[in-house]
């Protein structure tokens, strides 16, 4: 009986272990939180430049790191970014900055960027170059290599989330779930969560998944398992109660 | 101090407590064959209930608030200091520690009056990451849990040494298991 | 009325039981002069011995009152004697085994094993963690059976409804449930439920074990069962000491017995909901436990005071209060153990407050409150018992000088080495120290102060120990 529920259990974990392999936080995602961004100049079309901060202020900010030549991750990166924000339950609450990091970019290879995205008449997507760039990354500790073999830049996929302050409230890299796109959405409109999970080897007995769309947490599976003594001893309450009940009717109608 | 009103709190109950008890036994002792005891039980039983219902009402709407869970909420932390309760030791980082590779400062200083933000985990079992001011008195404390991030503000308002004990039972050095940091 | 056979067995468990007590009352003491660095133990040491403490401590007072209510259940159902036996068997396999993980193996995760701590200790014998997780298997093995058989012994004459008592939230019950059943039914549903929180814990505790690092459990989940089985289990063994005052405190007084009325079938029954979520009142500094759970644990242990307050002790009063009664050791130490419970709970609700605990969680001022009720309290209770169970058969009910010095011995020595505790957490002073830093070198002064006072408890229950055991070694060595 009890080698058959270790059994059971180890089976459920390794199921569950092969099947959620998903990209897991980096360590490069806690640095510069609550610094500010460098308020750079930005070009958003061919008029005069507009600071960063203009635009923060208006909204809270989702930062994308990007460059239009880029053969690797930025195309599906901005492709599955923008699908993933078409549901997400605080739209309005924020606004997506899209910048180059690449020098020979210029506002007009970012408008086609936009056309080619069909985000050119979204209004809650900006695309824009900066003459700042080097003192924009450092900022945000955003550090992409020239690979002079494939003329390429080496780089992360990463959002950066600031709030209207100007202040880093949380990074993602590499191309994220909604689930974490949430809590960075909850992280630039100041939505405090006094913890958060660390990737883990296995989560299936965790007791609650917050749940940045409402600020709750969700159940956990784990939590049946707190739960479990409770509904077990009303089961055995129930069961010996009627049992020994209707054996003792027994006796008094045969006697 | 909030640890001295409690202190004083309790001694006081505890001693109405005791005043209560024994001047019911010393009834009892004095008490004749005939005495019929308490008049009308029911209702001082329920006068009793209520009034410790209201008592009990009122310092859960007048404590709750002050959680730590809500404290700082709405603020944006001046600092982060990252900390990785490890056996048997504490390790800070203005960056983030890296699990497989732990280090960190050996130096940390934080600002006074500022909101500073502890993100708190541990590397194997659980700990406690308690702060003492330098007159050690306990001012907050959270637990360090493996596979979890615990995040604790705080604002300083006193400059000076601060210490951090382990207060989470978790083997044989946990006496021993200590750091500190400077404010100023 | 009950049998020779149980007067034995039961004879049994209060010798064993008392004998265990002074065992670990030596091995408390030891752990303050240590921290008063009047003597000097290697961290180790302390540490299995605290853990042996803890243990030991927990599963005698449980069977303590387990045995006194199967004993005075036997007035109202009849009991298993098979199954007191094996409890008795299990539980001494159990501590030995135990014992065995911690004075051989050097085992020391504390009584509260807080997972991952013992799959991580350092220095202790390798087997000695599968020893441990074995011993507390037996022990909640045998513990389960007896507690489901007392339930099943008393859902043998009253269905579910009446043995909770629910008829009597009705006016003009027809059936009566006698408090005591009403009692002993909802501390055991409650234990039932955190020895079944023990078996999850255990379960996931081997399946890591045994899975060779395939497997891994989740840390908040594993705590949350931990206090569930910890914080229900310490909470429960209480109430089973109050079952038993609630049969015998009139009875010894002379008075007439107590009646289960609509407010104490109602206090009763909530008392059962909220001792299974108080325990969440553990978790207070651990931000990743969702705020709703952390607001049900300070709700259900505030509430909790009140049928508790309400009712038992009110119920205390009214049965005092200028009433004369028959004042015999026995309601002597139910009296003042129901004082002993009610100060440790308010040190209790005090430290359940959320934005107290943040500067009290883990200090003195937790084995502060848990002594007072324990040591002061629910020790008490069961000496009451153990008292009243040895001279049923002899006509001594006066209270003699001696024994009066014994209650004051016993009291000075509780008060002086609570005290200690108490103003240890008022300073700060962390809980589960080998020994303390400089800074906090009052720790040390007041450890020995409190060393000094418990060996003044610990002479009276010596006393207590040579009258009881004396007379319960005749009932179990006489031939009728």
């Amino acid at each position: 009986m009890f080698k058959n529920i270790v059994f059971i259990i180890l089976t459920i974990s390794f199921l569950k272990t092969t099947s959620a392999q998903t990209v897991s936080p980096s360590l490069k995602e806690e640095s510069d939180i609550y610094e500010k961004i460098y308020d750079a100049p930005l070009i958003l079309d061919e008029t005069q430049p507009t600071p960063l901060h203009e635009l923060y202020n208006t909204k809270p900010l989702l930062v994308v790191l990007i460059f239009t030549r880029c053969t690797g991750v930025c195309n599906p990166f901005l492709l599955r970014l923008k699908e993933s924000l078409q549901f997400k339950a605080k739209k309005d609450s924020f606004n997506v900055l899209v910048m180059s990091f690449d020098p020979r970019d210029s506002i007009k290879d970012m408008n086609l960027l936009a056309r080619r995205f069909a985000l050119e008449d979204n209004n809650q997507w900006i695309f824009a170059v900066t003459d700042s760039i080097p003192k924009l990354n450092q900022s945000i500790s955003f550090y992409p290599v020239w690979d002079s073999i494939r003329n390429q830049y080496d780089h992360d996929a990463l959002l950066v989330g600031v709030n209207n302050e100007g202040y880093i409230t949380k990074k993602l890299i590499g191309m994220r779930g909604g689930h974490d796109l949430d809590l960075l959405i909850a992280s630039v409109n100041n939505v405090f969560s006094p913890t958060y999970r660390l990737p883990n080897k296995n989560v299936l007995f965790s007791c609650f998944n917050y749940d940045p769309k409402t600020g709750k947490n969700k159940l956990g599976l784990g939590l049946l398992f707190i739960a479990l003594p409770a509904i077990l001893t009303v089961l055995i309450l129930i069961v010996i109660g009627f049992s020994v009940r209707s054996k003792a009717s027994e006796l008094e109608e045969s006697s | 101090m909030q640890q001295q009103s409690i202190f004083v709190l309790f001694l006081v109950l505890a001693g109405i407590a005791t005043i209560v008890f024994t001047y019911i036994f010393i009834s009892s002792k004095k008490a004749a064959a005939e005495e019929k005891g308490m008049s009308n039980p029911l209702k001082k039983r329920f006068w009793f209930s209520l009034i410790l219902f209201v008592i009990l009402c009122i310092f859960i709407t007048a404590t709750i608030p002050k959680s730590p869970y809500y404290l700082f909420a709405d603020e944006t932390p001046a600092r982060v200091i990252h900390v990785s309760a490890i056996q048997f030791q504490f390790i800070l980082s203005e960056k983030a520690i890296d699990p497989e590779n732990p280090s960190g400062e050996s130096h940390i200083e934080l600002p006074i009056n500022e909101l500073v933000e502890f993100r708190v985990t541990s590397l194997d079992v659980n700990h406690g990451f308690a702060l003492y001011d330098s007159s050690n008195r306990l001012i907050t404390q959270v637990q360090a849990m493996p596979g979890y991030v615990n995040r604790l503000r705080y604002k300083f308002k006193d400059p000076g040494e601060y210490k951090i004990l382990c207060l989470e039972y978790c083997g044989m050095a946990h006496q021993v298991m200590r750091s500190s940091f400077m404010v100023n | 009325m009950a049998s020779i056979k149980l007067n034995k067995i039961t004879s049994v468990w209060i010798i064993s039981v008392l004998l265990l007590f002074i065992v670990s009352i030596v091995l408390g003491i030891l752990m303050r002069l240590n921290q008063g660095e009047v003597i000097s133990q290697s961290p180790i040491t302390f540490y299995s011995n605290m853990t042996t403490h803890g243990l030991t401590m927990i599963g005698i007072w449980f069977v303590a009152g387990m045995a006194a209510v199967n004993y005075i259940m036997e007035r109202y159902v009849k009991t298993s004697y098979t199954v007191n036996v094996l409890a008795l068997v299990l539980t001494v396999i159990g501590i030995l085994m135990f014992w065995a993980s911690t004075f051989i193996g050097h085992f020391h995760s504390a009584w509260t094993f807080l997972y991952p701590l013992p799959f991580k200790e350092m220095g202790s014998e390798t087997w000695a963690t599968l020893m441990f997780l074995g011993s507390l298997t037996v022990l909640g093995i045998g513990w389960l059976i007896w507690s489901i058989s007392l339930m099943t012994q008393i859902l043998k004459k009253y269905s579910i409804p009446q043995a909770l008592a629910w008829q009597h939230l009705r006016k003009n019950p027809t059936v009566e449930t006698p408090p005591f059943i009403l009692i002993s039914m909802i501390t055991l549903i409650g234990v039932i439920a955190c020895l079944l929180a023990a078996v999850v814990l255990l379960v996931l505790f081997y399946a890591e074990y045994f899975s060779n690092g395939n497997f891994v459990n989740d840390a908040l989940l594993m705590k949350n069962l931990t206090y569930f089985f910890g914080h229900t289990i310490a909470n429960e063994m209480l109430y089973l000491g109050l079952a038993v005052i609630y049969e015998l405190f009139s009875e010894v007084s002379g008075r007439p017995k107590w009646k289960t009325t609509w407010y104490v079938a109602l206090a009763w029954n909530c008392t059962l909901v909220f001792i299974l979520t108080a325990f969440f009142h553990h978790l207070y500094m651990d931000f990743v436990q969702p705020q709703g759970f952390q607001i049900i644990g300070q709700l259900a242990s505030y509430f909790a005071s009140l049928p508790a307050a309400g009712v038992t002790v009110f119920s205390i009063f009214i049965a005092v209060y200028r009433t004369r009664i028959k004042w015999s050791l026995t309601n002597l130490l139910f009296f003042i153990g129901v004082i002993g419970w009610v100060i440790g709970g308010l040190a209790a609700v005090i430290d359940s407050t959320i934005s107290n605990n943040i500067v009290l969680h883990n200090t003195l001022w937790v084995p502060a409150h848990f002594h007072t009720y324990n040591a002061m309290g629910n020790v008490l209770f069961s000496l009451g018992f153990f008292y009243w169970f040895s001279i049923q058969f002899s006509d001594k009910t006066k209270v003699k000088k001696s024994t009066t010095l014994t209650l004051a011995l016993l009291l000075i020595g509780g008060i002086g080495f609570l005290l200690a505790f108490y103003i240890g957490g008022a300073e700060s002073i962390p809980r589960r120290y080998s020994i303390y830093p400089s800074e906090l070198s009052i720790g040390a002064s007041l450890a020995t102060i409190g060393a000094a006072f418990a060996s003044i408890y610990f002479i009276a229950i010596l006393i207590f120990f040579f009258n009881i055991s004396k007379r319960c070694l005749k009932i179990l060595f006489s031939s009728s």
